[in-house]
């Protein structure tokens, strides 16, 4: 029993981990409807700025507030220099950028591998998070229990901030009819930018986060990347929400198939991907229908 | 090149329309000749190293012209045909090397596996369009090339070497002569791309054809849209994993790195350089590729950096491939 | 038997109804327009028949069966459609795009080693469609070069390929000409009586031209059946047409 939740627990930090990243591509893609293809190397690139203002300053905190800051950058850059001008010029189809972030993907991996080489670095656990903690029987680790944390409160404060405020409202009636919201005063390109960079951000966040779970090496976006993705199509392109409950479901997947199943631990997430094909092309957890 | 240009032309004198067509025929004519005496006569004529050039130009056209039916022909933009290559490699190195069959057994027996196998895949992905089957066809490649690396059948990720080249005794000829084997591949190449001229222009071909232009009217039209989709994969498939089984006995080694998607991403690459619209396309974008990599690694360690910012400008600004940008560069002549 | 019938059919998309307890009943070889103004649910009626949406309850009967309910299977029951926004095939040729339509019911679709050019029956009934559509003139022209009204034509030239039983036309006279129009009205009253026709139409000349009976939607719901003279009558259609304060008048 104690073991079963010790690996509940663990599903669970997967899962909020994966969500990080799962968010801010289908963010991206719901409002824009680019599939960021190189969003692993924003993860990248926010655990190797941890990594570095974490070894110059020697603090984890601000490895964790700084960390996130050079994908923002980069991906509003981006966003607003590369793909918002090649989709205006009407040359570029949803499937155009998505190969272009493919191409980004290589010349990302490539800079990285370029600049770190392929040494394994890491960010020290801060003292405040480490350790154990006693809960229900069990003595888990603090850190993970602090990704946990992160995780729900960015999802809580995505959902809130899309259903219940002015600029979700107006984010999602900017992909609805673009031309009508900047008629209407609002700057939708500087808008679509931010959220960009906003995706952009919780990957970086997720990097800095993992960094003292796992190593930081250049080829750790691509591992995580492709959960990301299963989770993304398993939940809805769009979906938000979706996204949150099928990182679940894959985290726990993980999780559980690691612990009781080490064998197939990767083919888990593959069958269950293959499986939701099957059944139910469009995601769990779609709700709109495709209108013939 | 806009439409109204494109009509103007259309609408210019006949006698002038038909000297600039009879001309363009010419000159294609020319180049088409030149080519295959060039093809034939390769080794006589130059160092090796053209040679061992052209034979891995000729393998990746092979991979290319594969993904062009799914790309170019039904309009599938899939990132994980890397995975049939790989399986088409594997495959005949199981065979040969695990199983101790000969190749005469391995090679059809290995095609057979993979398109059984891509009529699976196909079924599951092909549920899909867009960027979504992007994800799942890369998906399912990351499955293949995690399999390789962890499954002790396939030797990890040190690979599996020893793979034989076709025994031509027979013939009175050695298959590991790079010269001989030069030949061999030709034939396969050219048999390769016969086969993908004629299903393009087939009934089948056109249906292709009407899916990737509105996947709806061929539904209204009455096909059954996803059986075509899936029999365009596994042809596909299986010509993905002919390129796979050339370069695994090219090199006598296989290893998982023939299913990365960096692979994949090349051969999309190729094709989008090549254009999508000709038969030849594949092997134009391959030669432009093999070249420019061969170039970019003699000056830069750095590939695959130098790699995607050349991957990014292709899609950018020539996403009708160098072919279909030369073509309307030339047209534009007054 | 009626050739198409579709009864107590309701659609609804989330929270809207967009079909509401709609029946109709349209007998064999009968020329029906369905008007309405705009949002009346007239397409989303196609939609339904034609097996791109599926009813949220009722049925849609095509000589007494149930719908097909795949588009493809549709087709191939006897029911074509031409769309209201064009969707042609638009980097192929005009003779190519009604090739491969009439190809759809030949055994030879599936073969993928001969060239498409050797099967001559498939080729000549793709000429002759273009010769009713009056086509024949542009043949070797990409779809995507077509004026509006020529990119309409073949739009209706594709749906009669399948050879259908019943023809559902969404609004073809939409953005045509008047030659056009006129060639159209030629075109349907041209059409052998034993195809029943369902035209949604917002052009009356074309409607009163060709259609037998005419049904009235709005809100989803049939407001009125009957001839043209009766239409013009009824209070209830003038209501729903130009608003409230007008059906007095």
């Amino acid at each position: 029993m104690q073991v079963f939740l010790t690996q509940i627990l663990n599903g669970l930090q997967l899962s909020m981990l994966v969500y990080l990243l799962a968010a801010g591509l289908t963010l991206i893609f719901g409002l824009m409807n680019i599939l960021n293809l190189a969003h692993g190397a924003f993860f990248t690139l926010g655990a190797y700025c941890g990594v570095v203002v974490g070894s110059l300053t020697g603090s984890f905190w601000l490895a964790l507030l700084v960390g996130p800051l050079l994908p923002f950058l980069v991906g509003v850059g981006l966003q607003s220099m590369v793909l918002q001008p090649l989709a205006e010029r009407g040359r570029s189809t949803h499937l155009d950028l998505a190969l272009l972030t493919f191409g980004l993907l290589f010349a990302t991996a490539g800079a990285v591998e370029w600049l770190f080489g392929s040494a394994f670095l890491s960010i020290p656990t801060p003292v405040a998070l480490s350790g154990h903690v006693n809960l229900l029987g069990i003595s888990y680790p603090v850190y993970r229990l602090f990704i946990i944390g992160v995780g729900l409160a960015v999802a809580v404060g995505l959902t809130f901030v899309f259903d219940r405020t002015l600029l979700g409202a107006t984010l999602r009636a900017g992909v609805d009819n673009r031309a009508m919201v900047t008629a209407l005063g609002v700057n939708i390109n500087a808008l679509f930018a931010i959220v960009f960079g906003l995706g952009a951000a919780l990957a970086g966040l997720a990097g800095v986060i993992a960094a003292p779970l796992t190593s930081v090496y250049s080829q750790m976006g691509i591992t995580i990347v492709v959960e990301t993705f299963v989770v993304v199509v398993v939940g809805g392109l769009g979906n938000l929400r979706g996204s949150f409950y099928a990182s679940l479901i894959v985290g726990m997947t993980n999780a559980m198939s690691q612990a009781y199943l080490p064998e197939v631990e990767m083919f888990a997430i593959y069958a269950l991907l293959i499986g939701v094909m099957i059944v139910r092309p469009q995601g769990l957890f779609r709700n709109v229908e495709r209108v013939g | 090149m806009s439409d109204e240009v494109t009509i103007a032309r259309t609408s210019t004198t006949t006698r002038e329309a038909i000297t600039l067509a009879t001309e363009v025929r010419r000159a294609t004519l020319v180049l088409a000749a030149s080519a295959i005496v060039g093809a034939l006569a390769l080794p006589w004529l130059s160092a090796s190293y053209a040679t061992t050039l052209a034979i891995e130009i000729m393998i990746a056209g092979i991979f290319a012209s594969g993904i062009n039916l799914l790309v170019g022909a039904t309009g599938l933009v899939s990132l994980g045909q890397g995975m049939f290559l790989g399986l088409g490699g594997y495959g005949i190195g199981i065979g040969t090397t695990v199983l101790g069959l000969p190749l005469w057994l391995s090679v059809p027996g290995t095609l057979v596996v993979v398109a059984i196998m891509a009529a699976g895949i196909g079924a599951v992905c092909t549920r899909t369009r867009g960027v979504e089957f992007l994800l799942i066809t890369l998906a399912f490649s990351q499955m293949f090339f995690g399999s390789a690396i962890k499954l002790r059948l396939t030797n990890g990720s040190d690979g599996m070497s020893g793979i034989p080249r076709p025994d031509l005794t027979f013939l009175g000829l050695n298959g590991d002569n790079p010269v001989v084997f030069y030949y061999y591949v030709l034939v396969v190449t050219v048999v390769a791309v016969a086969a993908m001229w004629r299903i393009v222009e087939s009934p089948f071909g056109s249906v292709l054809a009407a899916i990737r232009e509105s996947e709806r009217r061929a539904s209204a039209m009455g096909y059954a849209v996803s059986s075509y989709k899936v029999g365009a994969f596994i042809i596909a498939a299986v010509t993905c994993a002919v390129a796979g089984i050339l370069q695994s006995q090219y090199t006598y080694f296989i290893n998982p790195d023939s299913m990365s998607w960096q692979l994949s991403g090349e051969g999309v690459l190729m094709v989008i350089i090549g254009g999508t619209t000709t038969v030849v396309g594949p092997l134009v974008g391959a030669a432009v590729f093999v070249l420019a990599k061969q170039g970019l690694s003699i000056l830069t360690t750095e590939y695959m950096m130098f790699f995607g910012i050349f991957f990014m400008l292709v899609v950018a600004f020539f996403r009708n491939g160098v072919v279909e940008a030369l073509k309307s560069a030339l047209w534009s002549k007054p | 038997m009626s050739a198409l019938e579709a009864r107590n059919l309701h659609k609804r998309f989330g929270g809207l109804e967009v079909i509401s307890n709609l029946n109709l009943t349209v007998p064999p070889g009968q020329r029906r327009a369905v008007i309405g103004p705009n949002g009346a649910g007239k397409t989303t009626f196609i939609n339904l028949v034609t097996g791109w949406l599926s009813p949220t309850s009722g049925n849609v009967l095509v000589d007494g069966h149930a719908v097909a309910g795949r588009p493809e299977k549709v087709t191939r029951s006897g029911i074509a459609r031409s769309f209201q926004r064009n969707m042609l095939l638009e980097d192929l040729t005009v003779v190519e795009n009604l090739r491969v339509a009439c190809q759809a019911f030949h055994p030879c679709r599936r073969v993928f080693w001969r060239s498409k050019r050797a099967f001559a029956t498939v080729i000549e009934k793709a000429e002759r469609a273009a010769e009713r559509m009056h086509l024949t003139d542009i043949l070797e022209v990409p779809a995507k070069h077509l004026s509006y009204g020529q990119k309409r034509q073949l739009e209706v030239a594709l749906a009669l390929c399948a050879e259908p039983k019943i023809l559902l036309m969404d609004e073809p006279a939409a953005g045509t000409s008047p030659q056009e129009r006129a060639r159209l009205i030629d075109l349907i009253n041209g059409l052998p009586r034993d195809i029943t026709i369902l035209l949604v139409e917002h052009d009356m000349d074309v409607v009163f031209a060709t259609c037998d009976l005419i049904t009235v939607l709005s809100y989803g719901k049939v407001l009125a059946t009957g001839t043209r003279r009766e239409i013009q009558d009824d209070p209830t259609v003038m209501e729903a047409y130009l608003g409230h304060r007008h059906a007095g008048d």
